[in-house]
């Protein structure tokens, strides 16, 4: 374990939202994961970094219990269900996936509806959708538009508005930047920063590790599906030092 | 030589046929969309529409428009039923399709004998809806029961279309059939969609059974001719989509009513089968492409 754990300015000690012990899962035979331990404070925003193949993405799907897995993951002090994703979604533990998993033939409109399907409170339904909008304006233009044949980064940003209309306790976003021009990755992060600082719970899993440092509280480096450190941002303080932890 | 004077009259009564091909064609579509599997006991539904109808009716004497109703909610209940004894446990093992056709086809025997059983062999009928003699087009009759035909299966048709892109539920059905993950991801309950899925295209099947009953016969082992044909409508409009599998249906009952004037009522089987085996061979997506 890195030294500056212990430096690290946070409250997951005390009071966290997320946690896991001896997560693990696999594919079929092959392990992905193996007995890792991580947890998010209230209001924290995690990253998790990490090279191609560390199991960035089987850590977030194992949390949800979209992969087969063990061990234990705790939300607000109760026990998870482990292979059951619409039972941890519903709890507001949402998920934006590689690849973002929009409705592609569906409209805009309904993409944020059914992002908000358990939601029939309809003015708690109108205000959620006025914030997703004013976040991202660019998605109110498009409402009616097709939701597959928008940029990738408008795609993104209607994946993570759908995830917002679920009301979510915590956010769990896989890789928000993969295959979108800097300017827009830098719009989607900036966005994602003034929702931690209105205190969602967020968890970052990014290979663009220089973006992700300038956002989060805490670090876990992934490598060959363990914990490899957990590093305070504030630490790294050039390329090279977080280079070293990578190949440590 | 064929009489060709008899094709307008041929083609109305294709086009009632086709209608309730192409509903039954919706079934398997709204069931393969919600799980990615064919459900070959969609035959049995249309059987069982018709057959509860006439239990109700003849050996109870419920009211027509009652004892439809009670087929309808009855076998919807049966689709269920099925997805949770026979569908549901092979899903969660993950079975092949191979494995779900030949599944889904023992539920259809097993329910085409328990008929056999209860009602016997022989042939049974429903009266027609509205007891008149046929409107005259020209010299064409067009009877009353193929309006019924016609004009329940597009009402069916435009409230199915209403509910896919109208309804919280209907849109849930559907992200469901576009990305199954994704959808449990926004706590979509997916297997209770495809249990919806199974009601839906159970009463889909009964309504066929009921709408078609008057103008024909239903007996215990109607049902798999009615779901090939459906099968059929599937494939020609592009598998997996419902509006594409109506058109399908219409083709198809045009087509077959055709060959029947061309080449004589034996055949009619034939032509169908020759329209689905043209189509896996030249265009297996089906006129509109197949979904996903």
């Amino acid at each position: 374990m890195s030294p500056s754990v212990a430096a690290a300015p946070t409250t997951a000690a005390s009071s966290p939202i997320l946690s896991t012990t001896g997560l693990s899962a696999s594919y079929g035979h092959a392990r992905a994961l193996h007995e890792v331990d991580i947890r998010v404070g209230e209001g924290e925003l995690v990253a998790v970094l990490g090279p191609n193949g560390a199991g960035k993405s089987t850590l977030l799907r194992a949390l949800l219990g979209l992969v087969a897995n063990s061990g234990e993951v705790r939300f607000r002090g109760a026990s998870l269900p482990r292979q059951n994703a619409v039972a941890v979604a519903s709890r507001g533990i949402v998920l934006v996936p590689e690849g973002r998993g929009i409705f592609g033939p569906m409209s805009v409109a309904d993409n944020l509806e059914l992002g908000a399907y358990r939601l029939h409170d309809k003015a708690e339904f109108a205000r959620r959708r006025e914030r997703v909008l004013t976040l991202f304006p660019r998605l109110k233009e498009r409402l009616g538009q097709v939701a597959g044949s928008m940029s990738g980064g408008e795609q993104q940003m209607l994946a993570i508005g759908r995830a917002l209309m679920a009301g979510p306790q915590i956010l769990l976003l896989d890789e928000p930047s993969l295959g979108l021009a800097p300017r827009v990755t830098g719009e989607i992060l900036e966005t994602l920063g003034l929702l931690n600082r209105e205190g969602l719970a967020i968890v970052l899993v990014e290979q663009k590790a220089p973006l992700a440092l300038k956002l989060a509280n805490r670090v876990y480096l992934l490598s060959l599906g363990r914990i490899a450190a957990e590093l305070d941002p504030r630490d790294i303080t050039s390329h090279d030092d977080l280079a070293q932890h990578y190949f440590a | 030589m064929a009489d060709w004077s008899y094709i307008p009259q041929v083609l109305v009564s294709g086009l009632g046929i086709g209608c309730v091909y192409g509903l039954i064609g919706i079934g398997f579509c709204v069931i393969y969309n919600a799980s990615g599997i064919v459900n070959f006991a969609q035959g049995a539904f249309v059987m069982l529409g018709g057959m509860i109808t006439h239990v109700l009716l003849a050996r109870h004497g419920v009211p027509l428009p009652l004892a439809a109703l009670i087929a309808i909610a009855a076998v919807a209940l049966l689709g269920v039923a099925i997805e949770r004894i026979v569908v549901r446990p092979l899903w969660n093992r993950k079975a092949t399709m191979f494995v779900m056709i030949l599944a889904t086809l023992a539920a259809q025997i097993v329910i085409e004998r328990l008929t056999l059983i209860a009602v016997g062999d022989q042939p049974k009928t429903l009266p027609v809806f509205t007891d008149r003699p046929p409107l005259m087009l020209g010299n064409v009759a067009v009877g009353y029961q193929f309006l019924w035909i016609v004009g329940g299966s597009l009402t069916i048709v435009g409230l199915l279309a209403a509910f896919f892109s109208l309804t919280r539920t209907g849109k849930a059905m559907r992200a469901c059939s576009i990305n199954r993950e994704a959808a449990a991801l926004q706590g979509i309950p997916v297997s209770r969609m495809l249990a919806l899925a199974f009601a839906l295209s159970a009463a889909l099947g009964a309504i066929a059974g009921i709408l078609i009953t008057p103008t024909q016969y239903t007996a215990f082992n109607v049902g798999v001719p009615f779901a090939i044909s459906g099968f059929i409508a599937a494939i020609v409009g592009g598998f997996g989509r419902p509006f594409g599998a109506f058109l399908g249906g219409l083709l198809l009952g045009l087509l077959q009513a055709l060959a029947i004037v061309v080449f004589g009522a034996g055949l009619k089987n034939v032509a169908a089968l020759s329209v689905l085996l043209l189509f896996l061979f030249i265009r297996p997506s089906g006129i509109l492409g197949a979904a996903k």
